[in-house]
């Protein structure tokens, strides 16, 4: 992550005012612009605000405010001037650009007759996630993934922001590069929103591996089937299950025998068992390791890591 | 002898600016021709292939025709190596590139303002606001093409007779 990359999300008449700000490109976190408000940054978890004349400062008062049309141009840039080959991400509210970066979009939805989101306009609030590839994050966990040699079907849990798909996208790496515990192993990524591997052109940005495929852009469900009958991956990675048909591919890729890696959003191992259709997988012993993170545990985030029986294999 | 030599260079001359003048009117049916192909193809990526424009400009680079793919190339590099505004980069190179041009200046501008045709959510709309752009160079072309011939007699009878003109007024 450098300087460049946090410029190049700005068109070049503005890029001025975020030269302070691309300065902590390596602890910058978010990017909040919204039509009237102050422009609010996120660093190292602390929210501070971006004056007139680009300065980070702490005091909203004197924070700079977005304009409508300039956040309106920001947009057009951030999607190459082609909105429309962004039309399927706007209508999910989210976007990714080069780097992997992901623009959350809030506005006004247009819905057809059966309340199917259609499009949405008035895009006013951009919530820039700055994406970071932390070689390494998985280090501590690597050797709790592995049994025998192989590697076992992992449920990363965190609350939003909390670093899953960091930890998913380095334990992706590692296991299809090989470690000390074991050979590198193909993997088939689902990437429904191209965070994990930030493709663009179809070409990878982030660094996960070199027994990697990634499927972009495709439905979780769809991808999962398409990927199991064409690349035979022994390990499938699909980031934010999220319904009963996600869990169905997870057990159909899992009696395929390939080894699961997944992420939910989830404070616990209770709370994620809240959810009906997680309760069912869990108790069944679809997975053979689960792994809460929070920002709040310290470096790497890692809060506890459990097994097949929930019980702590370490926690802190 | 003197006056004959004079008279022949005074009729090659004019004879000359008049096929300078028909090769113009030629070398403008056929960028009217590649920009409708390009037009179109843009049309057919954007409907089909969904691809963004430094993409398509990627795609156009093959172009090998009156040096369009380098300008492309030029474009695709500078927006996805600099991350530069696509709309001014496409305007500022077509306007380079059309300056030494016989084309008509409705049709360079027409061209290079391309990037403020883009702004449609969805693909359809987008590739039929092209689909209009690349009719425009085709009627433009069409019509080009068929006063050509009247043209290209025209041009030449001038130049003739503007040579034998010169010849009479010099001697």
């Amino acid at each position: 992550m450098c300087e460049e990359e946090i410029l190049r999300l700005f068109p070049e008449r503005i890029r001025r005012r975020w030269q302070e700000v691309a300065k902590y490109a390596e602890k910058l976190q978010e990017i909040r612009l919204r039509a009237g408000a102050p422009l609010t940054i996120f660093i190292d978890g602390k929210e501070r605000f971006v004056n007139a004349e680009g300065q980070i400062v702490d005091r909203q008062e004197v924070a700079a405010r977005q304009e409508s049309a300039e956040l309106e141009e920001i947009l057009k840039h951030l999607c190459q001037y082609s909105i429309y080959a962004f039309a399927d991400e706007i209508r999910q509210g989210f976007l990714t650009v080069q780097g992997g970066h992901r623009i959350g979009l809030a506005g006004q939805v247009l819905l057809d007759d059966e309340n199917r989101i259609v499009n949405m306009k008035y895009i006013r609030y951009l919530n820039i996630r700055i994406a970071h590839q932390i070689k390494g994050a998985a280090d501590p966990l690597i050797p709790m993934l592995y049994e025998r040699g192989r590697v076992v079907s992992t449920l990363l849990i965190s609350p939003p922001g909390g670093g899953k798909t960091t930890m998913l996208r380095d334990i992706i790496r590692q296991i299809s590069n090989g470690t000390a515990y074991g050979r590198g192993i193909n993997v088939s990524v689902v990437d429904e929103r191209s965070e994990i591997a930030g493709s663009y052109l179809g070409i990878a940005q982030n660094d996960i591996g070199i027994r990697t495929d990634v499927l972009d852009g495709c439905p979780k469900v769809e991808a999962m089937m398409r990927l199991i009958r064409t690349m035979s991956p022994q390990a499938l990675a699909v980031d934010e299950l999220g319904g009963t048909e996600d869990m169905q591919a997870l057990r159909t890729a899992n009696g395929c025998g390939c080894r699961l890696l997944a992420t939910i959003h989830g404070g616990s191992i209770e709370e994620v068992m809240q959810k009906n259709y997680m309760r069912y997988a869990i108790e069944d012993g679809l997975f053979e390791r689960y792994v809460v993170l929070d920002r709040a545990a310290g470096a790497w985030g890692i809060e506890g890591v459990y097994d097949r029986e929930r019980k702590p294999c370490i926690r802190r | 002898m003197y006056k004959a030599i004079g008279i022949i260079c005074i009729l090659i001359g004019c004879v000359g600016w008049g096929n300078l003048r028909v090769r113009q009117e030629r070398e403008r049916i056929m960028h009217l021709r590649i920009m409708y192909r390009i037009l179109e193809r843009i049309r057919t990526e954007i409907a089909y292939g969904k691809h963004t424009l430094p993409e398509i400009c990627l795609i156009l680079t093959e172009i090998n025709d009156m040096c369009y793919g380098d300008c492309f190339r030029h474009i695709y590099e500078a927006a996805s190596e600099g991350g530069s505004g696509l709309p001014e980069l496409w305007k500022a190179e077509f306007q380079d590139f059309f300056a030494g041009q016989p084309i008509q200046e409705e049709e360079r501008n027409a061209f290079a303002g391309l990037p403020d045709r883009l702004g449609f959510q969805e693909e359809t709309g987008q590739a039929e606001n092209i689909g209009q752009m690349a009719a425009f160079f085709l009627q433009r072309g069409r019509q080009a093409e068929e006063n050509c011939e009247n043209r290209t007699k025209m041009i030449r009878s001038v130049s003739i007779l503007a040579g034998l003109l010169l010849t009479i007024w010099l001697l």
